[in-house]
C-alpha cells in the first residue's frame, strides 16, 4: 500500500512540474511597474480607468500628447499645434511624415476617423464616448440616428416582425456613409485631417490627447461583425471581435494588434503582466532608454510594495495602502525621498439630495438649500483631512481644485461655522436640529472611517442624528443612482484640463449629476462660458457657477483634493509626478 | 462497480445543476448592472441592444443558453476585462490553482505523516509535544498571517525567493507551504491518533514478539492501517486546497481562480461567477470521486464504500 501510494504523489507531483512548465520568465524588463488590477480594456473606445489610459497611450499616440510634467498639450502623431479657423471652430491637423504605425506603415487621417467613428458607436458603449457629442459638429445627431435605429431594429425583433426588421435593416445600412458624412471629423487627405466643433472648446487640444480619440489600424475591420453583407449586428450594433487587443491574436488574417505610439504590446497574460517594448518605426525610439517595459500585476499592493522594497520593482504608480498615511508622513518629513505626493485633478465631496421629496418613507429636508448650507457649514473639514484622513490630501471648499488648472481661480467656499449652520437650521423650521428626521449617509466600506466622522461632527455640531448606511460598491452605485440617500459620497477624477470636467456633472440632466441639482441660473452660466468672447472672461463667468455649487445652493459638500502616493525608486530617473498620474515611459532612464 | 460508479457521476451531476440553478438565482436577484462596469450611466437602447446581445434580455433564456455554452465548455464573454472570454481567465488561472493547491496537498501529507508516526512512536516526549505545539500553531494560524510573516522573513529579509508573483519555480515554495500548513496540522494530528490506536492492537504487540525492527513494525505495519483515515481525508482537502486559496493568493498575488470567484462577485460579472462556480463544483464533485477510488485501489476492501 504504502509503494502504490508513493506512486500517487510522484504521479501528483510529475503533474505539477508538467503544468508548471508551460509558463516560461522572460529575463527582467528595463522597467517595471505594477498595476493592481490589471488592464480592464485596451479598446481605446472603451478605456476608463487610469491605469488601462497609462498602457494604451504609451502603445498609441493621438494627435496630441500630455507633457510629462505640466501635462499641457504637446505635439503627439501631428504636427503642433494645428492650424485654427478664427472663429475656432475648425482644427487642421496635419499628420507629422515619421508617424508609423508598429507594422511600418504610414498612420493616415482616415485611420483616425476610423478609430472616432469607432468610439462613438453606441455599441461600443464607451465611457467618454459623449465627448464626441458635445463637441464635434453632427456628433450627437448622428449618434441620435444611431440609438433611435438600434432601438426599432430591437423592438421590430422582440414584437415578431423579422421581415420588417430586415427590410429597416437594409434601409439603414444604406444610408451608414452618407449620415456619417454629416459628422464634422474629415480626411481631406492622407495626412490632413479636418475636425469641425460644434462650438469653440479652449481644451480640445487636451482633449483629443485622451485614447478614445486615438487612431485605429486598418486591420481591425478584418475582425468586425456582420450580417447579410453589412457591418452591422442584426440588432444594429457595429461589433468587433473583443480580442483584437491581443498582439498574438491570429483570425481572418488578422496580424495581432497594430498600434502607432512608442512601444507596442509583445505580451500580456491576464492577470499576471504585459510586456512593453519599443516600437521601432517611432521616431527616435533608438534613443529610449528603457527598451522594455514590464507590467506586473500584483492583485495585493501590500505585496507590491514588499516587491518595491526587495528591488523586484522599480516604480508604484499607485499605492492605496492601508498605512499610506504613514508613508505620507515619511514623504512630507523627506525621510523617504522616492515616495511623492501627486497633487491629482480630484475631489472627494458628499451628494445632498436635492430633489426626492421623500427618502424610505420620510420627508427630505435637503431639498432646502438652507439646510444643505447648515449641513456644509457644519463641519470641519480641516480634522477631516488632516486628522481623519491624514495622508496628504489638500482640504477642499470648492469642487475644482485650486491652483491646478492655469487661468482658473475657484471660488473661496465656506469655512466651518457651526453657529451660522445653528441659524440657518432654525431657520429652515428646524431648531436645534429638531424635526429632522434621521440623516441617511449612504457610502462604500472604504469611506466608512470618513463618513464616521462627518456623522460625529454633524451630531455634535447640528444637534441632528444620522444613520450610516455602509454599502457594497455595486449596490452603493444603484441606490446611489436612484437617490435612496439624503447623504451621498461622491468622488470625481478630471477627464481633461479644464474646469467644466467638473462643473458639468452639476448641470440640470447630466448623467452625473447625483445629487439631482437644477439650477437654471447655473445651467446658464454654463452656457454663457460657452459663448465666452475670451479665456479670462470665460474663467470669470466659470468661477460664478461654481459660487453657486460651493457657497450658496450647496448641492455637494466638498471635503478634498486627492493627492496619490506613488513610489519611484531612486536609481530611476525621467518619470515625473504629476496631476494626472500619466508617465510616458520612453523618457525613463535607470541609472544604477 | 460499475454501477455504484455511474450512480455517483450521476449524484455528481445534479449537485452541479442544484449549484448553478442556486447561484444563477442569486445572481439575477442582486441589484447592479452587469453590463455597466463603471458609474457613469449607459443610454437605455444600448443597454437593451447588450443585453440582447448577450442575451440577457430575458433570464430564462439567458439561464439556458450560458448552460448550453458551458456544456460545450464555451463559458461566453467576460464583462470586467472585455478584451478576454471566461474560457481564457480560466485557463490563465485554473492551472495555477491546480499547481498550488496539488502542492500543498503533498507538502500537507510529507511533513504531517512523518511528524504524526513520530509523534505517536515517542508518546508524552518532548518531540511529541513539539508537534502538538506546531499542530495547534498551524490550525490556529489563519493563512495570511502566516503569509506574511513568510513573505517578510523569506523574499524581503533573507531575499531568498521572490516577493509573489508567478512564472518560476521560485514562486511556489512560498505560497504553497503557507496553503499546505494548516492541512499538515491537521493530517499530523489525525496521523498521531489513527497511529496511537493501532501501536495498542494485538497484531502490533504480535509483530513485537516475533522479533521484528520497531521500523518494520511501524512502517509496514502500522502504517498501512494508522494512513486510512488519512485517505479519506485528503478527498475534501485536495478538492479545498485547490478550490479555496483566495487569501493565499491575495496575499502573495498569485493569479489564481480565487481572486476571479470573488471579484467577480463584487463587479457582477454574471458570466464569470457562473463559469467559476461551475468550474469549482466539478472540481469538488471529480475530486471526491476520485479520492474515493484511490481509496479503493489502496484498500480494497473499501470497494463497497464508494
Amino acid at each position: 500500500m504504502i509503494h502504490k501510494l508513493v506512486l500517487t504523489c510522484v504521479t501528483l507531483f510529475l503533474v505539477v512540474l508538467f503544468i508548471n512548465s508551460m509558463t516560461f520568465q522572460e529575463p527582467r524588463a528595463d522597467l517595471t511597474y505594477v498595476n493592481p488590477s490589471d488592464i480592464h480594456t485596451l479598446d481605446p473606445a472603451r478605456i476608463s480607468w487610469v491605469q488601462d489610459f497609462r498602457v494604451a497611450l504609451n502603445i498609441w499616440e493621438g494627435l496630441t500628447t500630455w507633457h510629462p510634467r505640466s501635462t499641457e498639450p504637446i505635439e503627439g502623431a501631428a504636427l503642433f499645434p494645428p492650424e485654427i479657423s478664427p472663429d475656432a471652430r475648425t482644427y487642421r491637423f496635419t499628420l507629422r511624415d515619421d508617424a508609423r504605425w508598429s507594422s511600418g506603415e504610414p498612420v493616415t487621417a482616415q485611420d483616425f476617423v476610423r478609430g472616432w467613428r469607432r468610439a462613438m458607436e453606441p455599441g461600443s458603449a464607451g465611457d467618454y464616448a459623449f465627448l464626441f457629442n458635445d463637441h464635434i459638429v453632427g456628433a450627437a445627431e448622428y449618434v441620435r440616428w444611431r440609438h433611435d435605429a438600434i432601438g426599432r431594429l430591437t423592438s421590430l425583433d422582440r414584437g415578431g416582425r423579422p421581415a420588417e426588421a430586415e427590410a429597416f435593416f437594409d434601409e439603414h445600412a444604406v444610408e451608414l456613409e452618407a449620415r456619417f458624412a454629416q459628422v464634422g471629423a474629415r480626411a481631406v487627405n492622407e495626412r490632413t485631417l479636418e475636425v469641425t466643433l460644434s462650438g469653440p472648446c479652449p481644451y480640445f487640444l487636451d482633449l483629443v490627447a485622451l485614447p478614445v480619440f486615438l487612431p485605429c489600424h486598418p486591420s481591425i475591420e478584418l475582425l468586425r461583425e456582420r450580417h447579410r453583407g453589412r457591418p452591422l449586428t442584426p440588432a444594429g450594433l457595429v461589433v468587433y471581435d473583443p480580442q483584437w487587443t491581443k498582439p498574438d491574436y491570429r483570425r481572418l488574417g488578422y496580424p495581432g494588434l497594430i498600434t502607432n505610439g512608442p512601444y507596442q504590446l509583445r505580451d500580456w497574460k491576464f492577470k499576471r503582466r504585459a510586456r512593453l517594448a519599443a516600437n521601432p518605426h517611432y521616431r527616435r525610439a533608438d534613443t529610449f532608454a528603457c527598451r522594455t517595459v514590464e507590467m506586473l500585476v500584483y492583485d495585493n499592493l501590500n505585496a507590491a510594495l514588499m516587491a518595491y522594497e526587495a528591488g523586484y520593482v522599480d516604480f508604484l504608480p499607485e499605492l492605496s495602502v492601508p498605512y499610506d498615511h504613514e508613508l505620507a508622513r515619511l514623504s512630507a518629513t523627506g525621510l523617504r525621498r522616492d515616495i511623492h505626493q501627486c497633487p491629482v485633478l480630484a475631489t472627494y465631496f458628499l451628494n445632498f439630495n436635492c430633489v426626492s421629496e421623500t427618502v424610505n418613507g420620510r420627508p427630505n429636508p435637503f431639498v432646502d438649500p438652507r439646510v444643505r448650507r447648515a449641513f456644509s457649514l457644519g463641519l470641519d473639514r480641516e480634522t477631516l483631512v488632516k486628522r481623519v484622513r491624514a495622508r496628504g490630501d489638500r482640504v477642499a471648499r470648492s469642487f475644482v481644485p485650486p491652483e491646478t488648472i492655469s487661468g482658473y481661480a475657484p471660488p473661496a467656499g465656506l469655512l466651518c461655522d457651526p453657529g451660522e449652520a445653528r441659524r440657518l437650521l432654525s431657520e429652515a423650521g428646524f431648531p436645534g436640529g429638531r424635526g429632522l428626521p434621521n440623516i441617511i449617509v449612504l457610502s462604500t466600506q472604504s469611506d466608512e472611517r470618513m463618513c464616521q466622522a462627518v456623522a460625529r461632527m454633524w451630531e455634535n455640531e447640528l444637534g441632528v442624528k444620522v444613520e450610516l448606511q455602509t454599502k457594497e460598491t455595486k449596490t452603493f452605485a444603484e441606490d446611489k443612482a436612484r437617490r435612496r440617500f439624503f447623504v451621498a459620497r461622491g468622488n470625481w477624477y478630471a477627464d481633461y484640463n479644464d474646469p467644466t470636467t467638473f462643473l458639468d456633472c452639476l448641470a440640470t440632466g447630466n448623467g452625473n449629476n447625483d445629487s439631482g441639482y437644477s439650477n437654471p441660473e447655473y445651467d446658464d452660466l454654463l452656457r454663457r462660458a460657452e459663448e465666452a468672447a475670451d479665456a479670462a472672461s470665460r474663467a470669470a463667468v466659470l468661477a460664478r457657477a461654481e459660487a453657486l455649487i460651493v457657497e450658496r445652493d450647496c448641492p455637494i459638500l466638498p471635503i478634498l483634493h486627492y493627492t496619490e502616493p506613488i513610489a519611484i525608486q531612486p536609481y530611476v530617473t525621467g518619470l515625473s509626478p504629476n496631476a494626472r498620474l500619466w508617465f510616458p515611459f520612453r523618457y525613463a532612464r535607470i541609472e544604477r | 462497480m460499475t454501477g455504484r460508479l455511474l450512480r455517483r457521476l450521476l449524484l455528481g451531476i445534479v449537485t452541479i445543476a442544484g449549484v448553478y440553478t442556486l447561484t444563477f438565482v442569486m445572481v439575477i436577484s442582486v441589484p447592479g448592472n452587469p453590463l455597466q462596469q463603471s458609474e457613469r450611466n449607459m443610454p437605455p437602447e444600448v443597454e437593451q441592444a447588450l443585453k440582447a446581445r448577450y442575451r440577457m434580455d430575458n433570464n430564462w433564456i439567458y439561464f439556458g443558453q450560458f448552460l448550453k455554452g458551458a456544456v460545450r465548455l464555451d463559458f461566453g464573454p467576460a464583462f470586467t476585462y472585455a478584451d478576454w472570454t471566461c474560457n481564457q481567465i480560466l485557463m490563465h488561472s485554473l492551472p495555477v490553482s491546480l499547481v498550488i493547491g496539488l502542492l500543498a496537498i503533498l507538502i500537507a501529507v510529507g511533513v504531517g505523516v512523518p511528524a504524526g508516526v513520530l509523534g505517536a512512536v515517542y508518546r508524552n516526549s518532548w518531540l511529541d509535544g513539539a508537534v502538538l505545539g506546531v499542530v495547534l500553531l498551524g490550525i490556529s494560524l489563519p493563512t495570511f498571517v502566516t503569509g506574511s510573516v513568510l513573505l517578510t522573513v523569506f523574499a524581503v529579509y533573507l531575499r531568498l525567493l521572490p516577493v509573489g508573483g508567478w512564472g518560476t519555480l521560485a514562486h511556489l515554495p512560498l505560497p504553497c507551504v503557507t496553503l499546505a500548513l494548516p492541512y499538515a496540522a491537521y493530517i499530523a494530528r489525525l496521523t498521531r491518533m489513527s497511529m496511537l490506536d493501532v501501536l495498542g492492537s494485538d497484531f502490533i504487540r504480535t509483530a513485537v514478539a516475533k522479533g521484528l525492527p520497531r521500523r518494520v513494525v511501524i512502517g509496514r505495519h502500522a502504517m498501512k492501517v494508522a494512513f486510512l483515515p488519512v485517505v479519506s481525508f485528503l478527498g475534501p482537502a485536495t478538492a479545498q486546497a485547490m478550490t479555496g486559496s483566495f487569501v493565499v493568493e491575495k496575499v502573495f498575488g498569485v493569479p489564481g481562480l480565487g481572486q476571479h470567484f470573488v471579484n467577480a462577485a463584487l463587479n457582477r460579472d454574471a458570466g464569470l461567477i457562473l463559469s467559476t462556480v461551475l468550474v469549482f463544483s466539478s472540481l469538488l464533485v471529480v475530486f471526491n470521486l476520485v479520492v474515493d477510488l484511490l481509496y479503493a485501489w489502496l484498500d480494497p476492501r473499501m470497494v463497497d464504500a464508494l
